[in-house]
């Protein structure tokens, strides 16, 4: 019962998982919201407290259930709320996209923003050109191929924490 | 050239009956009816329906009283209005081309020279009727051999259109062989297309004539497509201006670059030969398409204080705050329509600002200011106070071995 | 983590009057949560936030026994505080609810109703998922420190600063500049009364000086801040003045007995129509009334070798201290008032307004500056040349509502430039014209003041200024020397004609812009600027003094463009909110902190540098890693590193956000 979806008989539509945090990307969207800014309605927005909350884990589990898309957004470079959570981040991110591509998912498909609270403007283009370039390059469909990639994916896992790792003590001497 | 592509994208099929379908026009829709455009417009005074009160009345739906009236004649397609509007309304790229373009339709009789003019670019490829075949006489008394693509079609650098003024107007044809001593110096590998060469186009789709700008458009591409070159070098603003903001909605994306950018570029191979003192006072005229539409306003300077000697003095009015000369826009041909309406011809106006600096020389890089200038000075009997000159001509002049 | 006992969820979902209902079908939602495990009650609700609203979530607690609860309504940032009560007061712990933002991120950004429908269906099912692994946590609070620190002495820092000092608190008032005053200390009159600034701002600059609740650190700089809601650690530069305050009687004797007889230096107060000397006052009632030198002036800092005339007359006040040097200064403060203003528009942006070319071309500070009785020409507007002008020109929106400048309308220029049409013309009889796009005259009084002001015969002529040419061409190349007449033309947009006045003078309404470093200010604070610049409040209608930092508050132009009745209501906000802070004596903190599972703990140390906080320390003996919970502020980023996954957050443990993900991808 609980795996209904009202928009399954529907064309299909790039689904976006985003991770906004909360003091610049997610305020950003509620001011979208009080502007009443339209955007595509494929993204769902999870707020974590900052940038740096979000684990390369998070990313890969979207992906793997589904996601045709994922979205981080953080406060500009200098403005994070707790001082270099998003440089953490985008530490992260580089890495995260060596190891998506080594895994074929295109690079369009995994994006990292910087959106102060004052760019409502900038959530709704961001998402709009998202969901345009994901629509261009289809389904991702990770789930069905779900059995495979599960065992891969706990050695992607350990690879991912072991470059972290590394990159951490390198940076941070 | 970012801010190029836009503006060709957003120009692209605009028509008045579709106007708010595109982003462009519904941007009229934010117009503050503040005036600005009116009251810098160098005509705006005599305009019956400037362009802020073509606004109002398209939005009160009153636009055939508009388009009947001559107001649009009197536009000199200077970028004005548009450069100082608050809201950045397009409104010379845009909005007043497609009311210029119906009004003139509708107008009773086409002030003759404009027909004129019109149809000799129909029928010769040059607005004076000129032969085709004489494009090419003054390479003859050119002191630098000219190579011609028709006749050595090998690959070039530098495409040059020489445009009509340059090829065929005894002054223009000055320039034209200054330009090219300019170009042997830096050492550039150019060549012309001779005989075959039409002219492009100009800012105001051939003033406002489509039919016949498309036409030169489509000729002067298939013309294009027989040769290889790397870029094409445009003496003329005008011509410029529809090879930048035009021709890309033909699907034309070769680089292009204004002579003057070009030389500007090599400066530093020309200036050892910048060596004979010039001890002149010197003005330098905005146009309005190379300056307001093409944002070049320092690359003419800095090539004249590369003269040694040379005083730069500035007008009242300068760069993004210069005034027309009165040719753009098809007024180049509608001198005595204006002078019947009592207008001033903008050439003298803006000769008295000139003289006011106390300069010897007005320097223009633009073929039409050439004549237009020339016979102000003429007007305002000042040959004794000014002469006119392009910025090629005063590099050429400091070649110590010339 | 386990999710433990018996699940038993309650889901309610807001219409919020139609502003979601319109979008999402609410009754379909609510009869598909009904089918999710665990969900014991599901409702629709016109307005969940009511006072019944509130009451219907706390009698199904009590009456089904509900332990989770799931609201599916607006923004968290607005009304989770809301929610949680209500959970808290039917005695269930406030961390077992969660909520949903259909509003802000779903009925108001998408018009598609099916396809929102199906959006807010995927975050609720997420969010049903995620309480189940919901824990019970303690409330946190914080002790707020009693002391407030106010950035800038203009209108609206020194209303602040009074009206928290006359409630007992003690205010450390940090000011740029020599004095106090800001902006309004330079007006000659102020509209839309004309009540004379001097004698309104002077009384209110006194009591800055002598409120026994008040420290004033003028000439002083805010350079550093650290800590957060209730204790913030700040640094305050004091630079050198030379002058020792304590010691200065303020007799000024010492400015007058320098060794330059005459001023020499372009005097900021007067923005440079006048000269100063090396030692100088601002202006005769400046707060401190204490002497400044300007070190890059005067020959004793410079040189060492002056005939030091100015100790001499000091003599045995001996007030004067060359030994001075830049201090910094850490004070505690739990709470900040930001009030650090505005600065004008640059007006040579604008090349054909001829500023910084014609020498009669003037921006209308610099003309308050010249018709105020104690400014550079002693209140007579004069020309460069002596002359009187015959004629003026007030441009309005010089830099604003202009794409290319400022889009936005600064809101008092239009006052402000009747204002001085009114001065100018009751002082010198010359004919004014006001050149307007729109009138903007809003506010008590105003639109009374412009129709006295337009009753008094100035010229008010409706078109935007498109050109300032010189009306004789000025002959040769010295432009810059220009003084004779300029003709300024703009379509009179009423008769549809352009006119060319001429006039002897040009007053541009220069706009209000940001100060040139707000950026850094705003960095330093860790606050938000609005697209233009100004400091952005949390809320434009609802938190309009608030930041997105709490503890931090707004006052005045620094917010945005605002004249002087506006920027002391704020200031007065401002400080009520603060006050409102500091009296609670704690202040409560969302308990999102981080965690160490000991037995997991690797001890690989990791974490340890990427907290910015220094919270995380390293057990030698245990070899673990140890959190200081006071220490952390939640962001959660060692919990996202940590290789072993045994650090954890509260309110976003990994469970938490993992259910979520799944719960948003679920698929038939
Ligand atoms: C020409 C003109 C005429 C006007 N006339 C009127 C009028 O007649 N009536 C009216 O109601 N309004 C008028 N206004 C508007 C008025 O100036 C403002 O409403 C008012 O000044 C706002 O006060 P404020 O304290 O917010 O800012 P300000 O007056 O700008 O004061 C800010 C203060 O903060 C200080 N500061 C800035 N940055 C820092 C920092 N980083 N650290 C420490 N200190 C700092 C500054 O030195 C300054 O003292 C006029 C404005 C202009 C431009
Ligand atoms: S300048 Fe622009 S905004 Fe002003 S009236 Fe003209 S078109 Fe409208
Ligand atoms: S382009 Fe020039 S001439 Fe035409 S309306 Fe605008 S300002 Fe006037
Ligand atoms: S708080 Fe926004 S990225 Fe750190």
């Amino acid at each position: 019962m609980e795996h209904t979806n009202p928009t399954d008989a529907a064309p299909w539509r790039p689904r976006i998982v985003a991770f906004f945090c909360n003091w610049c990307t997610y305020t950003a969207a509620d001011l979208a919201g009080v502007s009443r800014m339209k955007y595509a309605p494929n993204t769902r927005i999870i707020r974590v407290m900052c940038s740096g909350r979000v684990d390369p884990q998070f990313i890969l589990e979207a992906f793997a259930r589904g996601a045709d898309g994922v979205l981080v957004g953080g406060c500009h470079p200098g403005d994070c709320h707790y001082v270099e959570g998003n440089y953490k981040m985008l530490r992260r991110y580089h890495l995260l996209q060596r190891i998506l591509s080594d895994m074929g998912i295109e690079k369009e498909r995994f994006r990292l923003e910087w959106i102060s609270a004052s760019e409502g403007d900038k959530v709704k283009s961001v998402i709009n050109d998202m969901v345009e370039k994901l629509t261009g390059l289809g389904p991702l469909a990770l789930p069905d191929q779900r059995a495979e990639w599960d065992r891969e994916m706990d050695i992607l896992e350990e690879k991912m924490s072991v470059a972290e790792t590394a990159e951490k003590e390198g940076t941070h001497a | 050239m970012l801010a190029t592509e836009e503006a060709v994208e957003q120009m692209w099929g605009v028509t008045l009956d579709k106007l708010y379908d595109s982003e462009e026009g519904r941007r009229i829709l934010s117009c503050i009816q503040c005036g600005t455009c009116v009251g810098t417009c160098p005509h705006g005074e005599y305009m019956d329906y400037p362009p802020r009160r073509i606004i109002t009345m398209l939005k009160a739906g009153l636009i055939d009283e508009v388009l009947a009236s001559d107001s649009m004649v009197m536009c000199v397609n200077c970028y004005a209005c548009q450069t100082k509007c608050p809201r950045n309304i397009r409104l010379t790229e845009i909005l007043l081309p497609i009311v210029k373009e119906q009004s003139l339709l509708q107008l009773e009789t086409m002030p003759a020279e404009l027909q004129k003019a019109i149809e000799n670019t129909f029928r010769y490829g040059n607005y004076m009727g000129e032969s085709a075949r004489k494009r090419t006489q003054w390479t003859k008394t050119s002191k630098i051999p000219v190579r011609i693509l028709s006749e050595d079609p090998r690959p070039v650098d530098a495409l040059w259109l020489v445009e009509s003024d340059l090829s065929y107007h005894p002054r223009g044809q000055d320039v034209a062989r200054a330009t090219v001593q300019i170009f042997d110096a830096i050492g550039a590998d150019f060549a012309i297309l001779g005989n075959e060469e039409r002219s492009a186009g100009d800012c105001g789709r051939l003033s406002w004539e489509p039919g016949l700008s498309e036409t030169l458009i489509d000729y002067t591409l298939s013309i294009l497509k027989k040769y290889t070159y790397n870029r094409i070098i445009v003496s003329d603003p005008h011509a410029l201006d529809a090879l930048n903001f035009r021709y890309p909605m033909f699907g034309f994306s070769d680089t292009v670059e204004a002579t003057v950018s070009f030389v500007h570029r090599h400066l530093d191979m020309l200036r050892p030969r910048l060596t004979k003192t010039l001890k002149y006072r010197v003005t330098y005229h905005d146009s309005c398409c190379l300056g307001r539409h093409n944002k070049l306003y320092d690359e003419p300077r800095e090539l004249l204080l590369a003269i040694p000697g040379i005083e730069l003095r500035e007008m009242v009015h300068t760069r993004e705050n210069s005034i027309c000369c009165g040719g753009g826009g098809g007024g180049m041909w509608l001198d005595t329509y204006y002078k019947a309406k009592g207008m001033e011809r903008l050439s003298d106006r803006r000769l008295r600002e000139a003289l006011a600096t106390g300069a010897d020389v007005l320097a223009i890089a633009c073929p039409y200011e050439l004549s237009r200038f020339e016979d102000a000075v003429k007007v305002a009997g000042a040959e004794n106070r000014i002469v006119v000159r392009d910025i090629m001509e005063l590099l050429v002049e400091s070649f110590g071995d010339n | 983590m386990k999710e433990n006992g018996e699940i038993r969820i309650g889901f309610y979902i807001c219409h919020c009057g139609v502003n979601i209902a319109s979008v999402i079908d609410v009754e379909r939602i609510a009869a598909y949560a009904a089918t999710l495990p665990g969900v014991v009650v599901s409702r629709h609700y016109k307005y969940m936030c009511s006072d019944p609203g509130q009451e219907l979530l706390g009698s199904d607690i009590r009456e089904h026994k509900l332990n989770r609860i799931v609201v599916a309504a607006c923004s968290p940032l607005l009304h989770e505080h809301t929610f949680r009560k209500a959970t808290e007061n039917a005695g269930l712990n406030p961390y077992f609810m969660h909520m949903v933002n259909i509003r802000e991120h779903g009925s108001w950004v998408h018009e598609d109703k099916e396809l929102a429908t199906g959006k807010a269906q995927d975050m609720i099912r997420a969010a049903i998922r995620r309480v189940r692994f919901h824990e019970p946590l303690e409330k946190k609070r914080v002790p707020v420190l009693q002391d407030v620190l106010v950035i800038g002495g203009g209108i609206a820092g020194i209303h602040a600063s009074l009206t928290l000092a006359n409630a007992g608190k003690h205010v450390i008032l940090v000011e740029r500049e020599p004095t106090i005053g800001g902006h309004m200390a330079q007006f000659d009159k102020t509209f839309p009364t004309l009540d004379c600034a001097a004698c309104i701002l002077t009384p209110k600059m006194t009591s800055v000086k002598d409120h026994p609740n008040i420290t004033l650190w003028s000439y002083s700089e805010v350079v550093k801040i650290d800590g957060s809601v209730g204790n913030y650690t700040v640094t305050v530069k004091r630079k050198p003045r030379y002058v020792n305050e304590e010691l200065c009687v303020g007799c000024m004797e010492c400015i007058e007995a320098c060794i330059y007889k005459e001023g020499k230096w372009p005097d900021e107060f007067n923005v440079g129509l006048s000269k100063r000397k090396p030692i100088y006052i601002p202006f005769p009632q400046a707060v401190p009334p204490v002497p400044v030198i300007d070190p890059e002036h005067c020959v004793h800092v410079k040189t060492g070798k002056c005939r030091d005339t100015c100790v001499a007359i000091c003599g045995d006040r001996n007030a004067i201290d060359f030994t001075q040097k830049e201090t910094l200064t850490d004070i505690k403060v739990g709470a900040i008032v930001v009030a650090t203003g505005f600065d004008i528009f640059d007006a040579t942006q604008i090349p054909y307004y001829g500023y910084g070319k014609y020498r009669n071309v003037y921006t209308a500070l610099e003309a308050e500056r010249l018709i105020n009785a104690s400014g550079p020409t002693g209140g007579e507007l004069l020309l460069p040349d002596g002359h009187k002008p015959e004629s003026i020109a007030i441009v309005h929106c010089v830099g604003s509502r202009d794409v290319h400048y400022n889009r936005w309308c600064s809101r008092v220029c239009c006052m402000y430039s009747l204002k001085l049409a009114h001065l100018i013309k009751e002082r010198t009889g010359a004919e004014i014209y006001n050149f307007y796009i729109d009138m903007r005259a809003p506010g008590k009084s105003m639109e009374e003041f412009y129709n006295r002001v337009s009753e008094e015969g100035v010229h008010l002529i409706r078109g935007r200024v498109a050109d300032i040419t010189p009306q004789a061409l000025p002959e040769g190349s010295d432009q810059g020397g220009y003084l004779g007449k300029l003709v300024v033309q703009a379509e009179d947009t009423l008769i549809g004609r352009v006119r060319k006045i001429p006039v002897d003078m040009v007053i541009l309404a220069v706009g209000l812009v940001p100060q040139k470093d707000a950026e850094e200010v705003r960095r330093m604070l860790n606050i938000s600027c609005s697209t233009g610049g100004f400091f952005l409040e949390r809320h434009p209608k609802l938190a309009p003094v608030n930041t997105f930092t709490d503890g931090i508050f707004l006052a005045g132009a620094c917010q945005g463009p605002k004249d002087i009745p506006d920027s002391v209501a704020q200031a007065g906000a401002a400080a009520a909110e603060a006050l409102a802070l500091i009296d609670a004596g704690s202040v409560e903190i969302e308990p999102n902190t981080a965690y160490i599972i000991e037995e997991d703990c690797s001890g690989c140390k990791s974490c340890i540098p990427l907290c910015p906080y220094t919270a995380i320390s390293f057990d030698e003996a245990k070899k673990k890693a140890v959190i200081n919970e006071a220490l952390c502020k939640g962001c959660g980023t060692c919990v996202a590193a940590c290789p072993s996954g045994s650090i954890r957050q509260h309110l976003f443990e990994d469970e938490e956000i993992f259910s979520e993900i799944d719960g948003l991808l679920t698929y038939a």
